[in-house]
């Protein structure tokens, strides 16, 4: 893994205004920067970021098949009691995934430790799977990328042929967002070209006119019926808004399936620790509530594991409130100090986690953390966010990658 | 699709790790809605009150006549009165349609009195900020009209089916734009758990700081 300095495609800006990328410079800085990019071998890719991303897909199922039948672990979810059943049947009747997006810390030895999964809502996927697409094959065809590069990114035909194998052909799909935000946006315009794409009809509603018809049926801005909703709005959100008593009732089909309120968590986290201690991909996690009890000398059946990690955790730490987004709420403590804070502090009243701290590695001055997207149950691509802060946030630089040797 | 970038197949790629083609064009949300519904829109004008109207109307060429706008502005006031949606308090319906465009329901009587009357009781509603008339003249049908109230950031007609930027000017609009809402008066105005049942998502309940556009519910 090394990060190289290459020269920018010309008016390569002119051409992302045209096809509708619009926020590649946000709040005055460079978002999409191709100044540099990185470059992994295959062997990097596929041994330390592909394989690595479907088993944690698989052990987070395999968490998610443990907790929605745990009333101890919904409860420390924070998933609101009245939708157990909703989520528990999500899972029950098989529903299928669509995607996530791993945030892995990787320097390019070792093993990728995750940092936290963004299974419910990721965005910066337009980038990832077109952009990013289009930036290498211009690079290569005009000879600054050698003849035998290739990039970590099937995205596009991978959700495409995903969208075509959980629905029936034709079948018509909502997508739901915030459509004033065009990273948003962008994300779901993304997903909706690969559903068309895989033969389905895909129709944009805004969230906020989303209604429910006198049948209980949900209805979209202009009264249609909605049969498959694909929303870009968090589940730990949908299960407390006032329309929350609709949803199981309405029949809809959810994308994201609602046991995703389990895997979009931060109390993920410290659940796959608990279910696979010591996996190298894994950096050892608990609830902070579970820390203290260990402190005041309480007997729980997280007191060993803590005890075990305790050295480890006082070198350096990280805590996160459970429910967070953009890197809101994130605190990192190394030797006994506070060392570092995220200016936004929007979430950090609700149950947090703690995490032993991953260094990031430095290049240049700046933290990459890696973005495995998952599509389905396979690891299918890669983007790469880096910062000059070590808290990665939504302002963060996009970085294109390619492959090479 | 002409938004397909496609590449020629590459000989001998072992292991090949991205895409053959990819969706390059953001198009925006106007893309991406029903085909069905686009012969379904029909011509339609708003008017901010009466005399805006009637001065349009002077103009040549136009579907509707100084006429319709007298007909079809009295039409708006009394639908305005019959089915504007109507709240409990002036704090839910400013909530709903911003600060002072609310009014106590003219129906209801006098309001020291109407705790007394039955039938919906003292209430709230919006007030009425101008009308939009639609043309079905091309199919075989008339002028008709919806009254237009506010919302907290633009304008649309009682049911709030179809919001707008503005009250005034002129462009195509979904024939439904005119279908009239179900009868508020007389009925039991909406409390905060009825109100619900359209816009029930988004609120973003986890952020303690609303999150609205600017941060967008992604990650």
């Amino acid at each position: 893994m090394q990060k190289l300095s290459l020269p920018e495609r010309p008016g390569w800006r002119d051409r992302a205004t045209e096809l509708g990328f619009t926020f590649a410079d946000m709040g005055g800085e460079p978002y999409w920067d191709e100044t540099s990019a990185y470059r992994f071998t295959l062997g990097q890719i596929e041994d330390d970021i592909e394989a690595p991303g479907a088993e944690l897909h698989a052990m987070c199922r395999q968490a998610v098949a443990h907790a929605v039948t745990s009333e101890e672990w919904l409860t420390r979810l924070e998933i609101p009691r009245p939708y157990w059943d909703f989520v528990e049947r999500s899972w029950a009747n098989g529903e299928p995934e669509l995607y996530g997006r791993f945030d892995l810390a990787y320097d390019g030895k070792g093993p990728a430790k995750l940092l936290e999964y963004n299974a419910d809502t990721p965005t910066s996927l337009y980038e990832s799977a077109s952009f990013q697409w289009l930036w290498f094959e211009e690079s290569r065809d005009a000879g600054v990328l050698g003849p035998n590069t290739d990039q970590f990114n099937r995205i596009h035909e991978a959700l495409a042929e995903r969208w075509a194998a959980i629905c029936a052909p034709g079948e018509n799909v909502h997508f739901a967002a915030d459509k004033d935000n065009p990273e948003d946006y962008a994300t779901v315009e993304a997903l909706a070209w690969a559903a068309r794409e895989g033969g389905l009809g895909a129709h944009f509603t805004p969230l906020s006119g989303i209604g429910v018809t006198d049948k209980g049926q949900l209805a979209d801005d202009q009264d249609r019926v909605i049969g498959t909703l694909f929303k870009l709005y968090p589940w730990e959100d949908m299960l407390r808004d006032d329309f929350a008593p609709n949803l199981q009732p309405s029949g809809a089909r959810f994308i994201e399936p609602p046991w995703k309120a389990v895997v979009s968590n931060k109390g993920l986290l410290p659940l796959l620790w608990h279910l696979f201690p010591n996996h190298p991909n894994l950096l050892p996690a608990f609830f902070q509530a579970d820390i203290e009890a260990a402190r005041r000398g309480e007997q729980t059946p997280y007191a060993a594991a803590i005890a075990e990690a305790g050295p480890l955790l006082a070198g350096g730490h990280v805590t996160k409130p459970i429910f967070s987004r953009e890197g809101a709420g994130v605190v990192i403590h190394e030797g006994g100090r506070e060392t570092d804070r995220a200016p936004d502090d929007s979430y950090s009243h609700h149950p947090h986690v703690v995490q032993a701290l991953a260094a990031l590695p430095d290049f240049d001055g700046f933290h990459p953390v890696l973005g495995a997207w998952i599509v389905g149950e396979d690891c299918v691509g890669l983007g790469v966010r880096e910062d000059r802060a070590r808290i990665t946030h939504n302002l963060s630089r996009f970085k294109p990658h390619f492959i090479e040797g | 699709m002409t938004d397909l970038a496609d590449r020629p197949e590459e000989t001998p790629a072992p292991r090949r790790k991205r895409s053959r083609h990819v969706a390059l064009l953001l198009a925006g949300a106007a893309v991406l809605t029903l085909a069905a519904c686009e012969d379904d829109a029909v011509d339609a004008q708003a008017f901010p009150d009466l005399n805006s109207c009637i001065a349009a109307a002077q103009e040549d060429g136009l579907w509707f006549t100084e006429e319709d706008c007298r007909t079809q502005f009295a039409a708006a006031e009394q639908t305005h009165l019959e089915t504007a949606p109507r709240y409990e308090s002036r704090e839910l319906c400013e909530e709903q349609h911003g600060a002072g465009a609310c009014g106590t329901d003219p129906a209801a009587g006098d309001p020291a009195t109407a705790q007394q009357q039955g039938g919906g009781g003292f209430s709230f509603m919006p007030l009425l900020v101008g009308y939009m008339m639609g043309s079905m003249l091309s199919r075989g049908g008339g002028v008709f009209s919806q009254p237009m109230v506010r919302t907290p950031t633009g304008y649309s007609t009682p049911s709030g089916n179809q919001t707008f930027a503005s009250n005034s000017g002129s462009g195509r609009v979904p024939a439904t734009t005119f279908n009239r809402a179900p009868t508020t008066m007389g009925q039991q105005p909406m409390s905060r758990a009825q109100v619900a049942q359209r816009g029930g998502f988004g609120a973003g309940a986890t952020a303690r700081t609303a999150t609205g556009g600017a941060r967008g519910f992604g990650g």
